[in-house]
């Protein structure tokens, strides 16, 4: 005969598992994670795009005081990757660039260009900032000579071809995506189900749910679809903000979806085998890592990439930087897709045993 | 005579709460050992992080004999440009596709009636270095045409504002020490919200006041077995990070100061969240701001003048100036001063508000 309490753990009643879901969503407003999880993807991608663009991809920073009108001005700001900033008072170039707030400045007299034209050879005020590299300080000098010569007009002795070499690289703010989207998915489809969990644990609801005629199937089945949609919303979300949906916002749904099932997976784990707020939070802050160091790789391509195939997440993250970076569609990623969707079955009886335990747990008080 | 005999009972209550929360979290041994993996991993990443900065662009050359570097860029080679030679283009373009030794490169005319320069650009090269590196190959050709620049003194007249660190910029490992100390400080400060919060939550402080100790004896030794927690993990991290090799005693004076303002904090914090996860959330609303001044740090140029009054800012600054630039105390005792005085009124504010709910429940 089977045992009612491992019955009750494997079925789930839609009817239950719809009350507790809607309780869920109607609790959500007040939770200040679900507002935590809905702006990690905003936070992030400002952070990414603003700041940590920045700081491993640096531009060279030119300030130009321009009191004649130069040519090199108009020309300036139509430079590549050096950031170009204009300013109206020499002595407030002298300060910034002083401050390293800018690796070099130039000022520009009246009637500079009418000089480099008349041939007179004008002295150049450019000055260099002591914290600026060395690097900057020969792209910026260059550029600048580069300009001026401009004004100078004439053909240069030698025609200069630029030959690329290989493929053109990915940017930085495109390898880190899948960080974000990672980050995006775990928090709504992990650590919400698991934190919810735990929290009706504590709170001890979880126990009184036991006693009304939903089973531990309805309240594990409610909490995981909740943390797949909110998954999905997040992710889809950070995709938008990203600039990265590329028309193809079918295939990312698909990825976003095994992604949200791998997730949910480990949320639902982490939540009922926690005892725990305390030991949850602890075992996110140390596990998380083994979740998301695939996304690593791709912020940093020169490092062995079959490292990253040892984490599950890497069947998901792996398509959608494929379908992003690449323009791959679903058949070119169905494959390690596939591998991701095995390891959400395999998930399927640990998810059904820990709910099994938990149940025995909770009824044993 | 009783006063006396006040401060040592005094004393030993406070002692016995913190006995207790010492118990407490050890007791947790998953807890203590995440911790310690938390602190590893820190560690860690300080040491993956890239202990210097390369400031040299690396060019490989085919066919430069006739042509001169330093005509362009002014400067020998060990100041920002190097050249590497090859023997063949065909070298050349594989050493740039490969990408190890150089990212661009440079193939000169042997046969001057048909001056093309070709410029290699390998995968991943800012647009800033491919306008450059055009500019020099340029540059090169001028000069080797014997047509002067356009302008007097570029290059040769070099002018050159603040201290000049070419050859010595801090690198991203040392920029990165602040940061890490407040991530420990954060984490520590967390546990103790959450400790704080449950004593709240099972009414356990009212149990320990119903004993001869008072709500100050809870409050002082939450506050020192905070700020002892928080100091104890951010010198094991310094000391693994090399962070104590200048000016030690500055340093230990500045995480002393800067773990009294996060267990300010960490009680405020405590004694709004209702739960652990609202602890979580309280603490991460009020520590995230204050990790801004150490983010600032790794950007170059002055921090924004906003970011000067967070009260995590004069922490930062001393950090990295002594770590990163060798300051003394007379260099950073204003800033020291002023981390006290916002350590003294977080603790004071932990203190007070802390107190207040204690007294209501």
């Amino acid at each position: 005969m089977a045992d009612p309490a491992q019955e009750s753990a494997d079925f789930v009643s839609t009817r239950h598992a719809a009350t507790i879901f809607s309780r869920d969503v109607k609790l959500s407003p007040r939770s200040p994670l679900i507002l935590y999880a809905l702006l990690i993807p905003f936070l992030l991608t400002v952070l990414v795009q603003g700041v940590f663009g920045d700081l491993f991809a640096p531009q060279p920073r030119l300030i130009i005081v321009d009191d004649g009108h130069s040519q090199v001005s108009v020309d300036a700001e139509n430079l590549e990757g050096i950031a170009v900033t204009f300013m109206d008072d020499r002595s407030d170039m002298l300060d910034a660039v002083e401050s390293n707030d800018a690796d070099a400045g130039l000022y520009l007299p009246v009637g500079f260009d009418d000089a480099v034209i008349a041939g007179e050879q004008p002295p150049l005020e450019f000055y260099i900032g002591g914290e600026s590299l060395a690097s900057n300080r020969i792209i910026l000098g260059v550029t600048t000579l580069e300009l001026v010569r401009g004004i100078e007009g004439g053909e240069p002795p030698v025609e200069v071809e630029v030959v690329q070499v290989g493929e053109v690289g990915t940017d930085l703010d495109l390898r880190m995506l899948p960080m974000l989207l990672m980050m995006a998915v775990a928090v709504a489809a992990a650590f919400i189900p698991a934190a919810s969990i735990v929290q009706e644990k504590e709170d001890r609801t979880l126990s009184a749910l036991l006693v009304s005629p939903a089973s531990m199937a309805d309240v594990i089945g409610a909490k995981g679809a909740f943390g797949v949609l909110l998954a999905l919303f997040t992710g889809f979300f950070t995709l938008i903000l990203n600039d990265a949906l590329l028309g193809k916002a079918g295939v990312h749904l698909i990825i976003l979806l095994v992604a949200a099932l791998m997730m949910v997976e480990f949320g639902l784990l982490l939540g009922m085998f926690a005892r725990d707020s305390a030991t949850m939070f602890a075992a996110w802050k140390g596990g998380a890592i083994l979740l998301f160091f695939p996304t690593v790789f791709y912020i940093w391509p020169n490092l062995p990439q079959w490292i990253a195939k040892l984490g599950p997440t890497y069947y998901f993250i792996d398509p959608a930087f494929r379908v992003i970076a690449e323009g791959a569609d679903l058949s070119d990623v169905a494959g390690t897709l596939a591998i991701g969707a095995v390891i959400i079955l395999a998930l399927v009886p640990v998810v059904v045993l820990a709910a099994r335990r938990l149940e025995r747990t909770l009824a044993s008080g | 005579m009783s006063s006396g005999s006040d401060v040592t009972s005094k004393s030993t209550m406070v002692r016995a709460i913190m006995a207790k929360d010492l118990k407490e979290f050890s007791r947790d041994r998953f807890y203590v050992f995440m911790s310690i993996l938390g602190l590893v991993f820190y560690v860690l990443i300080f040491w993956l992080l890239p202990s210097e900065v390369d400031e040299t662009i690396t060019v490989g050359v085919v066919g430069s004999e006739q042509f001169d570097f330093t005509e362009v860029s002014g400067r020998a080679e060990s100041e920002g440009l190097a050249i590497v030679e090859y023997e063949t283009t065909d070298e050349l373009k594989a050493a740039v596709e490969e990408g190890d030794t150089v990212v661009v490169g440079m193939a000169f005319p042997t046969d001057l009636s048909n001056p093309t320069i070709e410029v290699y650009i390998g995968p991943g090269v800012p647009p800033s270095l491919e306008t450059a590196m055009t500019g020099i190959a340029s540059e090169i050709a001028y000069a080797a045409a014997g047509v002067p620049p356009p302008v007097s003194g570029f290059a040769t007249e070099e002018i050159i504002l603040g201290t000049d660190r070419a050859g010595s910029q801090v690198s991203l490992q040392e920029k990165f020490k602040p940061m890490l100390a407040f991530m420990v400080l954060i984490v520590e400060v967390l546990a103790l919200a959450g400790l704080v919060a449950s004593e709240i939550q099972n009414r356990t402080v009212k149990a320990i006041t119903v004993t001869p100790a008072k709500v100050s004896d809870f409050l002082t030794a939450k506050a020192l077995f905070g700020t002892s927690l928080a100091f104890v993990q951010v010198v094991i991290l310094l000391v693994a990070v090399r962070g104590l090799d200048n000016g030690p005693l500055i340093m230990l004076t500045a995480v002393f100061l800067g773990s009294v303002l996060a267990t300010g904090f960490g009680l405020l914090a405590g004694s709004i969240g209702k739960d652990f996860m609202s602890v979580i959330f309280w603490s991460m609303l009020i520590f995230i701001p204050l990790l801004i001044p150490a983010m600032a740090l790794l950007f170059p140029g002055e921090a924004a003048t906003w970011i000067t009054f967070m009260p995590s800012y004069p922490l930062a600054q001393v950090l990295i100036d002594v770590s990163a630039y060798g300051a003394g105390w007379s260099d950073v005792a204003p800033l020291l001063g002023l981390l006290a005085l916002w350590g003294a009124a977080a603790l004071g504010m932990g203190w007070l508000i802390l107190r207040k709910r204690v007294q209501t429940l």
